[in-house]
């Protein structure tokens, strides 16, 4: 571009660098202070000047974490909640998408649109009702009492990429599936299914991570330890007088590492789910 | 826009079985079959509680042995949080917090993205770092803020000098925009890059050729050609940004006093502290009401975004 060759180290100082460089560690420096933290002795979680560099590095807050706080009671709930929702979330979400993408149904606009609008609702507009719905069905500290409204909520963004995604394949396909003469839900799973691999990835891995990091349904729903899910879980740990940010912070690392592997795994899908248009946070 | 009246595209393929009529009114019902489950899901943990939550916000609220009961028809509930200071902040904290977070995102995620686009090694590994705040979980980015600006050993207040943060109002305040800022911008920058990568090469050569300085060349070129991404990602960021719920709740506890307290924890604290279910319900179906009207607003960018490829 400039003509000018750069030799040596001099390659590395220019302007796009050194903003690299700052942007990263303002993006880094956080998490560098959330991990650190979680190797430190309850003292020097409180020693100042802060430790920088943990000293002693003691692995007690993991211990502490799923021993004295049944940290791996919620891990597994959030699991088992995540995975269930997402599964149904992406046979649902698929199934639906297909329609609204495919077939000439009435009112395809209109759907659409109210799905885009729902999905961006706070859910604070419908905790009580749900709460008081959730109560007579006996949902209350359920997983199914989770799992349900966290399908529902994830529900339109998905079906939203997989019809955008859906639309992008060509028709020929499924019309020569039905020549021969197969079902349409035949023609959906073996054929279409397939070719929207890529959307799947970035409905689920939405999904996923919006169940794993919902926190206000999950506070109101279930409030009992043996449902609570990881933010909940979190939230709760210690007492009022006494935060215990040494096992929090530890639980903390715990949690991000799932969602963090699976972000970083799928980081194609991930980029190109925030990409397509139809975006949520 | 019935199906009979709908302009009939030909078939480039011939159908197997049938008249194309017949054909397409099977499809057709085949269709909400297939979305059947998905939609009756969403309705009822989503449109029926909406309805309920008007219902109940416009009602004599009692609370009974298991849950409560609606008895009667009122605006009492309303008049009461309209006229109520608290809601009056927590309104105008909400707006203000939505306001300066979604414009300092934007501004420094456009920032980020310029610089990524311009680096040509390593911009893998940039998008995974910047995506790890997008996923973390709200409660512990709370958490981890809480610790960074504790009062008396928390890593900022040594770094910076600073006194007391989160037990003072507006610095409270500041304290949880930061927060919020460093966990969305990236997401925003990783949308604007989405953005800057699909505007032509050709476009910026031309501007060279003409002259253009790099400043007036981002303006004129880069600017107009990004807005529409922009404009969404700025939509959605406001009306998420609305709910604000889970930081302030983790961080600041709506404190100090009603400090942080946002319209979301307004009505939370209304239903499930006070369990003052009717007030409640109207904080949050007045909240409803404007994100409701703030989609309105922009119903045109929702028409852009199902696109034209509306067959019938």
């Amino acid at each position: 571009m400039n003509g000018r060759k750069r030799y040596g180290w001099h390659r590395f100082i220019n302007g796009t660098y050194i903003a690299t460089f700052v942007i990263a560690v303002l993006t880094a420096a956080p998490l560098y202070w959330l991990i650190v933290s979680s190797f430190k002795t309850p003292v020097a979680m409180g020693a100042s000047p802060p430790q920088f560099f943990p000293n002693p590095v003691s692995t007690a807050n993991y211990s502490q974490a799923f021993v004295q706080y049944d940290f791996g009671i919620y891990f597994r709930n959030s699991i088992i909640v995540a995975v269930v929702a997402t599964a149904l979330v992406l046979i649902f979400g698929t199934l639906a998408g297909y329609a609204l993408a495919r077939t000439p149904m009435r009112g395809k606009f209109t759907t659409m649109v109210t799905l885009l609008i729902i999905s961006l609702f706070p859910s604070i507009a419908v905790i009580a009702p749900l709460y008081l719905l959730l109560r007579n069905l006996g949902w209350l500290n359920s997983y199914q009492g989770l799992i349900v409204p966290y399908t529902a909520f994830n529900l339109p963004f998905a079906i939203w990429i997989l019809r955008n995604y859906m639309l992008g394949i060509p028709k020929e396909m499924e019309e020569a599936g039905r020549i021969d003469g197969a079902s349409p839900l035949r023609t959906l799973w073996s054929i279409i299914m397939p070719m929207a691999l890529p959307g799947l990835f970035t409905a689920g891995i939405f999904c996923f991570t919006a169940c794993w990091t919902e926190f206000l349904m999950a506070l109101t729903i279930n409030d009992v330890n043996n449902y609570k899910t990881i933010p909940v879980g979190i939230a709760t740990f210690g007492t009022p007088l006494e935060v215990p940010y040494g096992t929090i912070f530890a639980a903390s690392v715990v949690a991000v590492v799932p969602v963090g592997i699976l972000v970083l795994i799928f980081r194609k899908w991930v980029v190109s789910g925030l990409t397509s248009g139809a975006v949520k946070g | 826009m019935t199906t009979t009246t709908a302009p009939e595209h030909a078939p480039a393929h011939p159908r197997p079985v049938g008249r194309p009529e017949t054909q397409r009114k099977k499809m057709a019902r085949m269709g909400w079959l297939f979305s059947a489950p998905a939609l009756i899901i969403i309705a009822a943990v989503t449109i029926f509680p909406i309805i309920y939550s008007v219902a109940m916000s416009l009602s004599n609220v009692t609370v009974t042995g298991n849950g409560f009961s609606l008895n009667g028809f009122t605006w009492s509930n309303y008049s009461l949080v309209l006229q109520n200071g608290t809601w009056h902040y927590a309104l105008s904290f909400t707006l203000i917090y939505t306001f300066i977070t979604v414009a300092v995102e934007v501004v420094f995620g456009t920032c980020i993205a310029l610089v990524l686009q311009r680096l040509t090694r390593g911009r893998g590994w940039m998008m995974a770092l910047l995506l790890i705040p997008w996923s973390m979980i709200t409660v512990i980015n709370a958490e981890l803020w809480q610790y960074i600006f504790q009062g008396t050993y928390g890593v900022a207040t040594y770094l910076f000098g600073l006194n007391n943060v989160l037990g003072t109002p507006t610095p409270a305040i500041i304290a949880l925009m930061i927060a919020d800022i460093w966990k969305t911008t990236p997401f925003v920058a990783i949308i604007v890059l989405s953005g800057l990568v699909m505007i032509s090469g050709d476009l910026y050569e031309a501007a060279e050729v003409d002259g253009s300085s790099g400043w007036s060349t981002f303006w004129r070129i880069t600017v107009p050609l990004l807005r529409p991404t922009l404009s969404l990602a700025v939509l959605f960021r406001v009306l998420q940004a609305f709910g604000l719920f889970d930081l302030p709740y983790v961080m600041t506890n709506g404190g100090p006093g009603t400090a942080t307290t946002s319209l979301a924890i307004l009505g939370y604290n209304a239903m499930f502290k006070n369990l003052d279910f009717g007030t409640g319900a109207a904080v949050a179906s007045t909240t409803a009401l404007l994100v409701l009207l703030g989609c309105l607003i922009s119903l045109r960018a929702f028409k852009v975004q199902v696109g034209d490829q509306e067959p019938s």
